[in-house]
């Protein structure tokens, strides 16, 4: 029988049964969309999880841990293995770094590094450049938000008692000097903790800007001040650290554990990943299990389906296999047909999975924040459920196996079909 | 044509542990031309039907040989039988055994599609057989839409769609009237001549018998005498 003519044959019969057959596709399609959501939300909160390591920190970096400074005899081997690309000193201030620029004042935290190690690093300049002198500085993206003056102070104390009756906080953003901060100079005072007094204030030009965070909540007016600023006032004090920039992500486990194995205490976010990855692997295997017990309850549907309509068309069989229709063309065309209800079933479980996916995603950062009292959580990157190909892939092949798997006995019963008794059921 | 030699079979019927045996079929020995018309009559449970039913290879006979165009077909698998079938029998039941869920032409049409021929091929033969048997203006109907005579029509044409060479009909004419079960069997004399089919007959009205070259008597599943080219 031509493969066209086997299809015809099979639709035929499902449309003779529209309703029985729509009901069991319905509940392949329940069962197979159960498990693609529930595993969804294993996959989301890992990506959320994910998502909030990755922009924590830059994830080719490694942590060199240690009060001191590198020596050059560690700072050559380390720059001397493979796909290190790049070894930065940084050296944050103690105390705070007091500003001053026209009636304005503001507190940030300092931190010097190497602009020639830093220039080797993908820039994260909003605008300018890097500081080569020592006057020359990059503020954060906040900075001239934080430069208040006393009418600003007025303001902000004023709005941040309004908003603490509604229950609310403000966090001061709409103050701050407006202008383009860029180029302009501004008067600095380092904080020496041994004396506990401010030094005489210095000049210093604004020579670029830093991007903004990828956190909203977050406000950087930090300041990044060039190495030669220590030539400038070597009695400031600062606490020393290290970074090694790998050139892609791939190779940070083996730089991790080259340097390891020469005892540095090294420490990247990657090895949090791995972990983390391990850990949904098996959460999802967990959930994936869990939704495949719904599919074989559907699949008991489709048995039945099937064993109904070898039942209905016994006489049928018989005819068929009296004129010529071999055991396996009659067990194939039924195999089809389950076949057919599984996949009806998994498609649709896919398109009602993702609408639910999206819903989810759109709806519950609003439901969560409500519950929690929170304030609005839609500006986060939160996914509750992601559906990555994978999944489908897995899932519909679950759904279809579980679906050949039930058609596949009441299929051979249809070939066990004697002809002579078929023949002789009532029409 | 077909050649039947020392064919046995044996029912076991009853419950277990009272189970009785039943010889249908006691050292059956026939011969058969290309182009015959033979009636098999007998009461019922003479076992004629049985003996239809395993030339058909619809079951296994206990012993003995039946040899269809030099082929031996009494020890055939199912998967053989049903492959033999289509090519080689054609079928015509008393309850004519149309599926009452496809169209005239799409009953007439299973047995090519079985064959895998294609839809233009298909169309042109079913189109030819139904004309033959006048029914072709009821192509698109369904069979519980036509009379009794019409349907038998129907089952002769879906038995002679491959063009098999021997056609085996049980009871043909059982649920027809008088003046249609004449209708039928002036067309089967009228196909036996035209295109030299083989028709073996299964039937207890000696009227019906009365159109074969030869008629085979069976009595208790021993043929007792008649025409049978005993070998």
């Amino acid at each position: 029988m031509l493969f066209k003519d086997q299809l015809q044959f099979v639709f035929q019969h499902m449309k003779k049964n529209k309703l029985r057959v729509t009901m069991t596709i319905l509940a392949a399609m329940i069962g197979c969309s159960f498990l693609i959501v529930l595993a969804s939300v294993g996959f989301g909160i890992q990506e959320t999880l994910r998502n909030d390591i990755l922009s924590q920190e830059e994830i080719t970096k490694i942590e060199l841990y240690g009060d001191e400074t590198l020596s050059e005899k560690d700072r050559e081997y380390i720059e001397s293995v493979d796909h290190v690309n790049v070894v930065l000193n940084k050296a944050e201030l103690d105390g705070i770094v007091s500003t001053s620029f026209e009636d304005r004042k503001g507190e940030s935290t300092g931190v010097i590094y190497n602009t020639s190690e830093l220039k080797q690093l993908p820039s994260n300049l909003n605008e300018g450049r890097l500081p080569e002198q020592a006057n020359e500085i990059v503020v954060g993206y906040h900075f001239a938000q934080s430069l208040l003056n006393e009418e600003d102070r007025a303001i902000i104390e004023k709005k941040s008692k309004e908003a603490e009756e509604q229950g609310s906080y403000y966090d001061g953003s709409e103050e701050g000097y407006k202008g383009d901060i860029l180029n302009k100079e501004v008067n600095l005072q380092f904080y020496n903790a041994e004396t506990e007094a401010y030094t005489e204030p210095s000049t210093f030009k604004i020579v670029g800007i830093l991007k903004k965070p990828s956190y909203d909540w977050y406000v950087d007016s930090s300041i990044q001040f060039s190495d030669a600023l220590l030539d400038k006032f070597p009695n400031l004090v600062t606490y020393p650290s290290t970074f090694i920039y790998v050139d892609s992500v791939e190779n940070v486990m083996p730089v991790l554990e080259t340097l390891k194995d020469q005892n540095y205490q090294v420490y990247s976010q990657i090895e949090q990943l791995e972990e983390m990855d391990l850990f949904f692997l098996i959460f999802k295997i967990g959930l994936i299990f869990i939704g495949t017990i719904a599919i074989l309850i559907a699949s008991i549907g489709i048995f039945n389906t099937m064993t109904m309509a070898v039942t209905e068309r016994t006489r049928e069989i018989g005819v068929l296999k009296a004129i010529g229709a071999s055991p396996n063309l009659i067990q194939r065309l039924f195999l089809m047909e389950s076949t057919f209800i599984g996949l009806l079933g998994t498609v649709l479980a896919v398109i009602v999975s993702y609408v639910i996916s999206f819903a989810a995603n759109a709806i519950l950062p609003y439901v969560v924040s409500f519950a929690l009292s929170e304030e609005d959580l839609s500006n986060y990157e939160l996914t509750f459920s992601l559906i990555p190909i994978s999944l489908v892939l897995v899932a519909g092949s679950i759904s279809l196996l579980v679906a050949i798997i039930s058609g596949w006995r009441p299929a051979r019963n249809a070939t066990k079909i004697e002809v002579i008794q078929a023949l002789r059921q009532e029409l | 044509m077909i050649t039947v030699q020392s064919l046995q079979h044996t029912f076991i019927i009853g419950k277990k542990g009272q189970e009785k045996k039943v010889e249908v079929l006691k050292d059956i020995n026939f011969r058969i031309e290309q182009g015959e018309i033979v009636a098999i009559v007998g009461k019922s449970g003479s076992g004629k039907s049985t003996l239809l039913q395993t030339i058909a290879g619809f079951m296994k006979p206990d012993s003995g040989s039946i040899i269809v165009n030099n082929t031996e077909i009494a020890g055939f698998t199912e998967k053989q039988s049903t492959a033999f079938r289509l090519d080689h029998f054609g079928f015509i039941f008393q309850n004519f055994q149309l599926l009452s869920s496809q169209t005239v032409f799409e009953n007439v049409e299973l047995p090519l599609k079985l064959k895998g021929i294609s839809p233009a091929i298909r169309k042109k033969k079913v189109s030819e057989i139904l004309t033959k048997v006048e029914l072709a203006g009821v192509a698109d109907h369904y069979p519980n839409e036509l009379s009794g005579g019409q349907q038998q029509r129907v089952s002769i044409a879906r038995a002679m769609i491959t063009n098999p060479p021997i056609i085996l009909a049980d009871e043909p004419t059982g649920s027809l009237d008088s003046q249609t079960e004449k209708e039928i069997l002036t067309l089967i004399q009228q196909l036996n001549e035209q295109d030299n089919i083989t028709f073996i007959i299964i039937t207890h009205d000696e009227e019906v018998a009365s159109i074969a070259d030869r008629k085979f008597r069976m009595a208790d599943g021993v043929l007792v005498g008649g025409m049978a080219h005993v070998i």
